[in-house]
C-alpha cells in the first residue's frame, strides 16, 4: 500500500511523494467515491449529501408556509401537514446541520491540525454511509409508511420531539413513527462513530508543536462538540429503545393507562435535545471565529476566552434541558432552578459575542462574502440568543411556550445562527478544496437575499406568537390578527429560497470558471492555507513544525524595524519547505476500502426486518458481519 | 439595519396591544396574564437595549475598520486585554441575576396556594376536545355540574383553580388573555390558578401538538358577573334560587 516500504532504503521526500502520485492516481470514478477513505473526499460527500437534504427540508418549508400564508388553507390537509413539520424540523437538524457540520469537520480538521488523515479512515467512511443510508431510509416513509396507492403520504407526523405518548401505535398507527425512530437510531450510530473518530484524531494527531492551545478555535469547537455528540447521542438511543419497544413488543414505558410515564420521554429527549442544540451552533462558532480573524487580518480577541467559554457553554448544556418544560407541571422550585441556569448560560455566550466584535475591531476588515455570512451570523444570532434570555423567564414564557415566538427564536438560531456560519465556511474553504472562488457578486446577492428573507421570515413570527398563534397547526380561522404576519412569513420564505438558487447558480458557474484561486485567497492564518489548493491526497508533503497560534500567518509576516508588520519575501517559506535533508520520508495513506458501506448497509435491513418482516434481521446482521469481519481482516498494507 | 429593524419590531410589540385579536397576549384580561406580560416587559427592555448596543458596536466595526484597498497596513496584532474579558464577564452577570431574583419571586407567586373561597375545575382533555366539572357545585343526587364541551363559565374576580387531566395524548390549556400555558399529561393532575377581571369571552386553544385535529382543539372560557354566575349554576343544577352550593 503506503509509499516508501518499511525496511527499503530511506526514501527521500521526493521518493516518498512519487510513490504516493503513483498509489493513487488510479483514484477515478464512482467506484473510488464509493470506497474512499481521504478525509477530504468524505468531506464533499457530507456537504453534497447535506445540502440535497437541505432542499427537501426547504421545500417541505415552503409547502408549510403556503398553507399558512391565508386563513383556512387548502394546500396540504392535517395530516400531510404534521408530516411536513415533522419531517421539516428531523431532515433540517439531523440530516442538514449535522452533516453540513460533519462536512467541515472531515475536510478541515486534519488539514488544521497538519496531518495526513483522521484517527480512523475507514470507521470515518462507515460514519458517512451510515448517515446516507438514515437519511434515505427516513425519506423512503413518505412513499411506504402509508398506503401510498390511495394517494396516502406515510412520513413520521409526531413532531421531530416525538413525544410520548402521540407516538404510540394507538395514536400514531402505520409505519410512520417506526421509520423516525429507526432512522434516528442509525444516525445515531453514524454520529457517535464520527465523534469519537475527531476526539481521537484531534488529540492524537496534531503535528509537532501544535499544542492544545495553539489550536485553530474551529479544531477547538470541534472537539466540544464531539464530546457533546459521544454524551448526548445514548440518552436518546436509549429513549428510541424505549419508544420502539412500546411499539413492537407491547412493552410499557409510556402508556399512562398501565402505568407507564409520557413525561419520562420528554426528560430523555431534552437531556439530548438541548446539548444538541449546541452541537448545531458550537461549529458554526468555530467557522466564523476563523473568518473574523483572517478577513480582519487580526488574531481572535481573548482566544482563551473564547476556547474556555465555548467549553462552559458544552458543560452548562447538560443543566437546562428543562426550560423546554415549564408547562409540564414540574413545580416551582424546578422551575426556578431551570429558568436560573438557563440564564446564566447567556454568560459565556455573551463573552463570545464580545470578543468577535472586538476581533473586527480596528482591524482591516476585507467584506467579502464569508465575512458577510459571518457578520450576518453574530447579527442573528445575538437575536436569538436574547430571545433565549427572554424565554428562559418562566413565567413570560408560559405565554411564549409552543407559540410562532419560539418558532422565530429557534430559527434565528438554526437558520440565522448556524446556516448563516456554515454558509460563511462554504464560501470561505469552497476555493480550497475545488481550487476556484465562488462568484463574489453572486455571493454578495445570495447573502443580502438570504439576510433580507430571513428577517421577513421569521421576525414577523414573534409577533404572530405573541398574537397568540400556536405552532404545529394547520390551519387557523380568520379575525385572529395573524393573517397579515403569516403572508409576510411566506414571502421572505419564498425571498429564501431564491437566495438559494441564487447559490447554487453561483456554484455552478464558479466550477466552470477558469480563473483558480491559488493557494492561498483570503490572506490565511491556518496550516490549511499552506497547502495547494485543492490539497494533495497526501495533504501535507511534510509535516509542519508549529511554533504558535496562527503559525501559517507568522511564516508570512514579519516586523521590521518601524514595528510595523510586512510580507515576507515571496518564496522564502517555499525554499525553507523545499530543502532537503537526510531524514528518512515515510507518508503512510490508508488503502481505500469497499467494508463500511457494506457494514453500513447492514442497518436498513435490520430495522426494515422489525417493522415488516423478522427474516430480514438475519439477512442485514449476516451483512454486516461479513462487513466486520472483512473490514477486520482487511490488510494493513497490500 | 439589523439594529433599526428590531427598533421597528419592538416598536410594533408594543404596539400590537392596538391590533386587537381574541388571543392577544398583549391584551390581558386576568391577573396571572397581567404578570406574565409583566415579567416579559422585564426581559424585553434589556434585551433591546442590548440589541441596540451590540448591534450598534458590531455595524460601527465592520464600517469603520474596513479595507479600503489592499495596500492597507496590516493592523496591529492585538491578541487580548484581560480587563475587557473580566468587565463583559461581570457586567451580564449582574444584569442576568437583576433579572433571576424577580423573575424566581414571580415563579413563587404564580405557583402560590389558591385563595380559600377559590372555584376549583376539573379540566379534561382529550383528542380534540376540553370537558369541564366543577366538583363544588353538586346537585341533590351530588353530582357535579357539568359545562357544555369546549365551554367553561366562570363567575369573574374569582380565582379558579383547574385540575388539568388528559386522557389519551398531550395536550396543554391555554387562554392568552387570561393565563399561560398549562400541559395536560395522561396519568398526573397539573394544577393552574387564574382569574378574569373583566367579564367577557375568552378564546383559547391546545397549545401541544395533540395529533390530527390540533388546529381546530379551541374552546372559550365564559367571565360572567358573579349573580348571573349564580342564577347559571342554580338553573343547571336545577335548584332553588339561592342555593348555598351555588354562593361564593
Amino acid at each position: 500500500m503506503a509509499g516508501a516500504t518499511i525496511g527499503e532504503r530511506p526514501g527521500t521526500l521526493r521518493d516518498a511523494l512519487r510513490d504516493v502520485r503513483d498509489q493513487t492516481a488510479g483514484y477515478s470514478g464512482i467506484w473510488s467515491w464509493i470506497t474512499t477513505v481521504d478525509h477530504k473526499r468524505i468531506g464533499i460527500m457530507y456537504g453534497v449529501t447535506a445540502f440535497v437534504f437541505f432542499l427537501a427540508g426547504g421545500i417541505e418549508a415552503l409547502v408549510i408556509r403556503l398553507q399558512l400564508a391565508t386563513p383556512n388553507g387548502g394546500v396540504v390537509n392535517a395530516d400531510q401537514f404534521n408530516q411536513l413539520f415533522t419531517m421539516h424540523g428531523t431532515t433540517m437538524i439531523f440530516l442538514v446541520v449535522m452533516p453540513l457540520s460533519a462536512a467541515f469537520f472531515n475536510l478541515l480538521v486534519p488539514l488544521m491540525i497538519g496531518a495526513r488523515d483522521v484517527a480512523f479512515p475507514r470507521l470515518n467512511a462507515f460514519s458517512y454511509w451510515v448517515f446516507l443510508g438514515a437519511g434515505i431510509f427516513m425519506n423512503v416513509s413518505f412513499f411506504t409508511g402509508g398506503n401510498i396507492f390511495q394517494g396516502e403520504l406515510g412520513a413520521p407526523g409526531a413532531g421531530w420531539f416525538g413525544y410520548a405518548p402521540l407516538t404510540l401505535n394507538q395514536f400514531s398507527p402505520g409505519h410512520g413513527i417506526d421509520y423516525w425512530a429507526f432512522g434516528l437510531l442509525i444516525l445515531g450510530i453514524a454520529s457517535m462513530a464520527s465523534g469519537f473518530n475527531f476526539i481521537v484524531t484531534i488529540i492524537n494527531m496534531r503535528a509537532p508543536g501544535m499544542t492544545f492551545f495553539r489550536m485553530p478555535l474551529f479544531i477547538w469547537m470541534t472537539l466540544v462538540t464531539s464530546f457533546l455528540i459521544i454524551f448526548a447521542m445514548p440518552i436518546i438511543t436509549v429513549a428510541l429503545f424505549q419508544v420502539l419497544a412500546d411499539r413492537l413488543f407491547g412493552a410499557n414505558f409510556f402508556n399512562a393507562e398501565l402505568g407507564g410515564t409520557p413525561l419520562l420521554w420528554q426528560h430523555m429527549f431534552w437531556l439530548f435535545g438541548h446539548p444538541e442544540v449546541y452541537i448545531l451552533i458550537l461549529p458554526a462558532m468555530g467557522i466564523v471565529s476563523e473568518v473574523f480573524a483572517t478577513f480582519a487580518r487580526k488574531p481572535l480577541f481573548g482566544y482563551p476566552f473564547v476556547v474556555f467559554s465555548g467549553v462552559a457553554i458544552g458543560l452548562m448544556s447538560w443543566g437546562v434541558w428543562a426550560h423546554h418544560m415549564y408547562t409540564t407541571g414540574l413545580g416551582s422550585v424546578a422551575n426556578s432552578a431551570f429558568g436560573f441556569t438557563t440564564l446564566l448560560i447567556a454568560i459565556p455566550t455573551g463573552i463570545k459575542i464580545f470578543n468577535w466584535i472586538a476581533t473586527l475591531w480596528g482591524g482591516s476588515i476585507s467584506l467579502k462574502t464569508p465575512l458577510l455570512f459571518a457578520v450576518g451570523f453574530l447579527a442573528m444570532f445575538v437575536i436569538g440568543g436574547l430571545t433565549g434570555v427572554m424565554h428562559s423567564m418562566v413565567p413570560s414564557d408560559y405565554q411564549q411556550q409552543d407559540t410562532y415566538f419560539v418558532v422565530a427564536h429557534l430559527h434565528q438560531v438554526l437558520l440565522g445562527g448556524a446556516l448563516f456560519g456554515l454558509f460563511s465556511g462554504v464560501y470561505y474553504w469552497f476555493p480550497k478544496f475545488t481550487g476556484r472562488l465562488l462568484n463574489e457578486k453572486w455571493g454578495q446577492l445570495h447573502f443580502w437575499l438570504m439576510f433580507i428573507g430571513f428577517n421577513v421570515t421569521f421576525q414577523p413570527m414573534m409577533i404572530s406568537g405573541m398574537l397568540g398563534m400556536p405552532r404545529r397547526i394547520s390551519t387557523y380561522s380568520e379575525g385572529l390578527g395573524w393573517e397579515f404576519w403569516n403572508m409576510l412569513s411566506t414571502v421572505g420564505a419564498f425571498l429564501i429560497a431564491v437566495s438559494v438558487l441564487v447559490f447554487m447558480y453561483n456554484v455552478v458557474i464558479s466550477l466552470r470558471s477558469k480563473e483558480r484561486a491559488g493557494d492561498d485567497p483570503w490572506d490565511g492564518r491556518t496550516l490549511e492555507w499552506a497547502i495547494p489548493s485543492p490539497p494533495p491526497v497526501y495533504n501535507f508533503a511534510e509535516i509542519p513544525q508549529v511554533k504558535e497560534l496562527d503559525d501559517f500567518w507568522h511564516t508570512k509576516y514579519v516586523e521590521n524595524e518601524q514595528g510595523q508588520l510586512v510580507r515576507v519575501v515571496a518564496g522564502a517559506a517555499e525554499q525553507a519547505e523545499e530543502a532537503e535533508d537526510d531524514a528518512h520520508h515515510d507518508i503512510h495513506m490508508p488503502s481505500p476500502s469497499y467494508f463500511p458501506i457494506i457494514v453500513a448497509s447492514g442497518f436498513p435491513f435490520i430495522a426494515f426486518g422489525f417493522m415488516y418482516d423478522f427474516a430480514l434481521l438475519p439477512v442485514g446482521a449476516v451483512v454486516m458481519l461479513v462487513g466486520l469481519y472483512g473490514w477486520a481482516l482487511e490488510p494493513a498494507t497490500e | 439595519m439589523a439594529a433599526l429593524l428590531l427598533l421597528a419590531l419592538a416598536v410594533l410589540f408594543v404596539g400590537c396591544s392596538a391590533f386587537g385579536g381574541d388571543q392577544n397576549t398583549f391584551a390581558p384580561e386576568g391577573d396571572v396574564a397581567k404578570k406574565q406580560l409583566e415579567v416579559f416587559y422585564w426581559a424585553l427592555w434589556p434585551a433591546v437595549v442590548v440589541l441596540i448596543l451590540v448591534t450598534g458596536a458590531l455595524l460601527y466595526a465592520v464600517i469603520r475598520f474596513r479595507r479600503r484597498s489592499d495596500d492597507d497596513p496590516i493592523p496591529k496584532q492585538v491578541h487580548g486585554n484581560f480587563r475587557l474579558e473580566i468587565a463583559w464577564t461581570i457586567a451580564p452577570t449582574i444584569v442576568l441575576l437583576a433579572l433571576a431574583v424577580p423573575m424566581i419571586a414571580a415563579i413563587i407567586d404564580l405557583g402560590g396556594d389558591p385563595d380559600a373561597d377559590a372555584l376549583h375545575v376539573n379540566v379534561t382533555a382529550q383528542q380534540f376536545s376540553w370537558l369541564f366539572e366543577y366538583p363544588s357545585l353538586t346537585d341533590a343526587e351530588g353530582t357535579p355540574l357539568r359545562a357544555k364541551v369546549d365551554e367553561l363559565l366562570i363567575p369573574v374576580d374569582r380565582e379558579i383553580v383547574v385540575h388539568l387531566e388528559s386522557v389519551d395524548v398531550n395536550h396543554s390549556f391555554w387562554v392568552p388573555k387570561l393565563f399561560g400555558k398549562l400541559d395536560a399529561i395522561p396519568g398526573r393532575t397539573n394544577d393552574l390558578k387564574f382569574n378574569a377581571t373583566s367579564p367577557g369571552t375568552f378564546s383559547g386553544q391546545c397549545a401541544e401538538f395533540c395529533g390530527i385535529g390540533h388546529a381546530n382543539m379551541k374552546f372559550t372560557i365564559i367571565a360572567l358577573e358573579e349573580p348571573e354566575f349564580q342564577v347559571w349554576c342554580e338553573e343547571q343544577l336545577a335548584l332553588e334560587p339561592g342555593a348555598p352550593v351555588c354562593q361564593r
